[in-house]
């Protein structure tokens, strides 16, 4: 029987059929970047729509960096659960969140940013 | 009712994809709500195009997760589950999300320094 052909084909042309449970694993893995990324966005909107009692540039600037974390999570999201499906299918080692560390800095940073406009 | 799973990872998957979309539903009825405001008949338009993919993501969910459940009960032939598709469309829809918040917050800046 032909196998249908999944996208994408650099991940479903290699290796075998894992165990189901771990490819259910990732895509809830991948949910959860987006609704993180979701949450970063509204966050960004918020900041800037409600218009606090923050210093406006420190402000914008906190807006814009949540944005940005915003945009970059869903890119993880996707990437992360191509990078694991293949090595699942592969049998090989699962690949880390390449950019969990540049999102934490820059949430942070966009925390530190809103504290000091909020002092200011 | 047979599970495939007694952890029931099929069934928290496809909860994990309702909460999804309805994150995405409650982001598009802000929005709906809110754009008019500022950007007029184009607020409305991205508002209810949220709207309607999320509608339509859910209904593809259910339609996901009858599938799954089906082949894994089963045990059948696992190439048969689903691909990536829906995945991709999420990010995508995610993506373009971000470009809207984008969008939205420079236009209230400059409206605000203005």
């Amino acid at each position: 029987m032909q196998p249908r052909r999944r996208f994408p084909a650099s991940v479903f042309t290699h290796g075998d059929e894992p165990d189901a449970r771990f490819s259910l694993a990732n895509e809830r893995t991948f949910l959860a970047w987006i609704r993180t990324g979701l949450a970063l966005l509204a966050g960004g909107v918020a900041l800037e729509a409600l218009g606090l009692g923050i210093q406006p540039g420190l402000r914008l600037a906190a807006s814009l960096i949540l944005i940005g974390a915003g945009v970059l999570t869903p890119l993880q999201g996707w990437f992360g659960w191509v990078q694991t499906e293949r090595a699942l299918r592969m049998d090989t080692a699962l690949p880390s969140a390449r950019l969990a560390l540049p999102l934490t800095l820059l949430v942070g940073t966009a925390g530190l940013l809103i504290c000091i406009g909020i002092l200011v | 009712m047979t599970v495939f799973d007694r952890g029931l990872q099929p069934e928290r998957t496809a909860l994990a994809w309702r909460r999804t979309a309805l994150a995405l539903l409650g982001a598009s009825l802000v929005a709906l709500r809110v754009l008019p405001h500022m950007m007029g008949v184009w607020g409305l338009g991205v508002g209810a195009a949220g709207a309607v993919a999320s509608g339509v993501l859910l209904w593809l969910i259910h339609r996901r997760y009858i599938h799954h459940h089906q082949v894994l009960i089963q045990d059948g032939d696992r190439s048969a589950l689903a691909g990536g598709y829906l995945i991709a469309a999420t990010t995508l829809l995610c993506l373009s999300a971000g470009g809207v918040a984008l969008a939205v917050t420079i236009m209230k800046a400059v409206a605000g320094g203005a």
